[in-house]
């Protein structure tokens, strides 16, 4: 008996002991942490860009199917760090303001370089659609004589991109590389990524589709325009950085832009403008990575990425995690039960996501999910959307078990319009 | 909603209570809304079955119906892509036309069955598809083809609106307004902040796309951007949802008189504003007259936007939550 006791009273203890050596988390100690892991998360999409800068010098010094092989591989790895940062875009106005130099999409990639027939010229929307920079030297843009004979980073950032107002002219970042490395994706819902030759990219005689040089100094431009922007917002995280001490500075109003950034990923972003416009659409290349045919990966990894910030923890490239205190454990303070609805949905948001990136690397790639009929991938895909929309649900009601719905700072739009907190 | 609610049950015991913002809603507003939408598509397709010629009038009656419950994203609207097939707009990247014009080419024989319609793109059906068909030059003259892609069309947005009115008849209506247990609203605050949300979001919707866009910038700006121009409607639809907003406005702010009265002043700004126009498809942009008389109507959606973030939201207990505009 006096055994049992005891045993139990050690249960008892193990049990409640945690509960009491826990101390209560606080804003600041998540916030600390936040900031740490978009730095870490930052930190090594600038170190695999700096691979892929390598592996683009390769490229362009001897142009071969394996060096060009190569700097796709780079490309691949840089993307699986920089789709987890996105959770940072909504509620940090820095980053929103700054993110379209690197991930600017979709693109009508006709502004950069040759494409097929089917492409069509200039739109309604985009006169410059098919302007294509790569083959002229010098062209007129808004009434401006434009000297494009040197392509260099300042040409694309500051006169190409967004040229004429107009957002679908991508001229930097991921996706204009993406191009430049893979080419357009002409299989339709078939099998087959984007198939540019080695020899786009090849001086002299054996240069395919002109302006080899052009074309690669045009990327050599793009991937050094990626890492000094990288750089740069690595650098607003570090300590000291403007986007920490703006999102620490106000403790309510960075646990708002936290939460702010993980619903407006999930549900207007990812779940509306990324997955099911396309498949509403049964557009092939309405994909987030439509050269590459990449974008189960971004789907999962920007899924990944809201799940780091609630979890509080980051898988770094090198193996290194960045963990600490949590919203999780601020909301568990407040409705444990509401914490464990967030986590499981979550989780079940990671398995649909996952289905997609399984069955795409076996073989079923997302632009093939998305053609009319093919009732498999709309399952796969429109389990990735219901899940984001459930756990946005469930975001919304934190935000209420963490009283910040009426939080008075910018009135109650905070989470509608992320950028009139911090204005 | 649910702390007033139990406020008046304790000081009133054995009074009939009164319905809640939301269920007045529920009736007056939303079902409404629904049937008239389900009774023009009924109309439309009726037409279309008689001739592909003289669609113009159920065309538009079909439109106005629709803005009486555009702002109404959530829920039935949203299974299956109800709403994105009824209007898919905008269309930033010409699908509807790229869209019809395939089928088109192709003579695709997807226009014979409704089943196999009802999956094809969204751009290819609902109203700006239709629109595409019975305005644009392209598209508008007849063959036997396209008359068969209008009827398809139209059976289609009348099939839709049907579906939508039989979820809200059947269960969205009471899920709504019987939060807890089954339903995916867990309290009645949940429930007042969709509709909320519906009322915040259509107000952002018509200021900063169905206004921002053919507004474009000073040096750009982008008239061919505006909502339904080819049919001349881009004003009518702003005019019309800000009827239909300012009815759920009205609504949600009943028990808070000073806010009902100040929401009510905004509307009827607005409302002035826009009926002063003159400029149905927006146009007058270009000119630096129009494009003020543009701006100043925009300027007076984000007042009531400011009234309703500011006052309405915190007197209801409920924040603006995310919304299909969050994001680029």
């Amino acid at each position: 008996m006096k055994s049992a006791l005891l045993s139990t009273a050690i249960a008892a203890f193990a049990l409640t002991a945690p509960a009491l050596a826990t101390a209560e988390v606080s804003k600041a100690d998540v916030l600390a942490n936040y900031s740490d892991i978009a730095a870490a998360n930052y930190g090594d999409s600038v170190t695999t860009a700096k691979a892929l800068q390598v592996a683009v010098e390769a490229l362009i010094a001897t142009p071969s199917v394996e060096t060009l092989q190569s700097a796709k591989a780079a490309w691949l790895m840089s993307r699986v760090p920089y789709q987890q940062t996105e959770v940072f875009r909504f509620g940090n106005a820095i980053v929103d303001d700054w993110e379209g130099k690197v991930n600017a999409w979709p693109l009508d990639e006709g502004l950069i370089d040759y494409v097929d027939a089917s492409y069509g010229g200039p739109t309604d929307d985009n006169e410059f659609a098919a302007l294509n920079v790569v083959a002229n030297p010098s062209f007129t843009l808004s009434g401006n004589e434009i000297d494009a004979s040197q392509i260099t980073p300042e040409l694309l950032s500051d006169t190409l991109h967004e040229a004429d107002g107009v957002e679908a002219n991508v001229a930097t970042g991921y996706h204009a590389i993406e191009f430049l490395l893979w080419g357009q994706d002409l299989n339709g819902h078939g099998t087959g990524a984007g198939n540019r030759p080695w020899t786009d990219y090849a001086q002299g005689e054996a240069c395919t589709h002109g302006n080899c040089d052009r074309r690669a100094a045009y990327l050599k431009a793009a991937t050094d325009l990626l890492v000094s922007d990288l750089e740069w917002m690595a650098a607003q995280w570090a300590e000291g950085g403007d986007a920490r001490s703006t999102v620490t500075a106000n403790e309510d109003a960075g646990i708002v832009a936290m939460l702010t950034g993980m619903g407006s990923l999930s549900y207007g972003e990812t779940a509306g403008e990324r997955m099911r416009l396309g498949l509403m659409l049964n557009d092939p290349e309405e994909e987030h990575s439509c050269f590459a045919d990449n974008t189960h990966n971004d789907h999962y990894y920007d899924g990944l990425g809201v799940q780091n910030v609630y979890l509080g923890q980051y898988m770094g490239a090198d193996g290194t995690l960045v963990a600490g205190p949590s919203l999780s454990d601020l909301v568990g303070q407040a409705d444990p039960v509401l914490d464990v609805e967030m986590r499981e949905k979550l989780s079940r948001t990671m398995l649909a996501l996952g289905r997609i990136k399984t069955a795409a690397e076996a073989g079923f790639a997302y632009d093939q999910m998305l053609e009319r009929g093919n009732l498999g991938g709309e399952a796969l895909v429109m389990g990735g959307v219901a899940g984001l929309i459930d756990q946005t649900k469930s975001i919304e009601r934190a935000v209420v078990a963490l009283g910040l719905d009426q939080v008075d700072f910018e009135g109650s739009d905070s989470l509608d319009n992320p950028d009139a907190v911090f204005q | 909603m649910m702390r007033v609610f139990a406020l008046c049950l304790m000081v009133l015991p054995g009074v009939t209570l009164a319905q809640t913002p939301v269920q007045r809603a529920v009736d007056v507003h939303i079902l409404p809304g629904f049937q008239a939408l389900a009774q023009q598509t009924g109309a439309l397709k009726a037409a279309s079955a008689v001739g592909c010629t003289d669609l113009e009038a159920p065309y538009h009656q079909t439109f106005d119906a629709w803005m009486g419950v555009s702002h109404l994203r959530f829920g039935p609207t949203e299974v299956e892509d109800r709403a994105f097939a009824m209007a898919f707009w905008p269309d930033t990247k010409g699908f509807t036309p790229k869209s019809l014009s395939a089928l088109i080419a192709d003579q695709d024989p997807v226009v014979r069955d409704p089943a196999l319609f009802a999956e094809v793109s969204v751009a290819a059906r609902g109203l700006f598809a239709l629109e595409f068909l019975l305005y644009d030059d392209r598209f508008a003259s007849g063959d036997t083809y396209r008359c068969g892609l209008i009827r398809a069309i139209a059976a289609d947005m009348d099939r839709i609106a049907d579906d939508i009115l039989a979820d809200w008849t059947l269960s969205y209506g009471s899920e709504l307004t019987t939060p807890g247990g089954d339903s995916r609203y867990r309290t009645g605050d949940e429930a007042a902040q969709e509709l909320f949300k519906a009322l915040s979001t259509g107000l952002q919707f018509t200021s900063d796309t169905r206004l921002g866009r053919p507004l474009g910038t000073f040096d750009k700006p982008r008239p061919n951007r505006a909502e339904a121009r080819r049919s001349a409607r881009s004003l009518r639809n702003v005019l019309l949802s800000l009827a239909s907003l300012r009815d759920l406005a009205a609504l949600l702010s009943e028990g808070h008189p000073g806010t009902a009265a100040e929401l009510d002043a905004a509307f009827d700004r607005s409302i002035a504003l826009a009926e002063r126009l003159e400029d149905p498809d927006f146009a007058g942009v270009t000119t630096p007259q129009g494009r003020f008389r543009v701006e100043a109507l925009k300027n007076s959606i984000d007042e009531i936007r400011a009234i309703t973030a500011t006052r309405l939201g915190p007197q209801l207990g409920v924040a603006a939550g995310f919304n299909s505009l969050d994001g680029d």
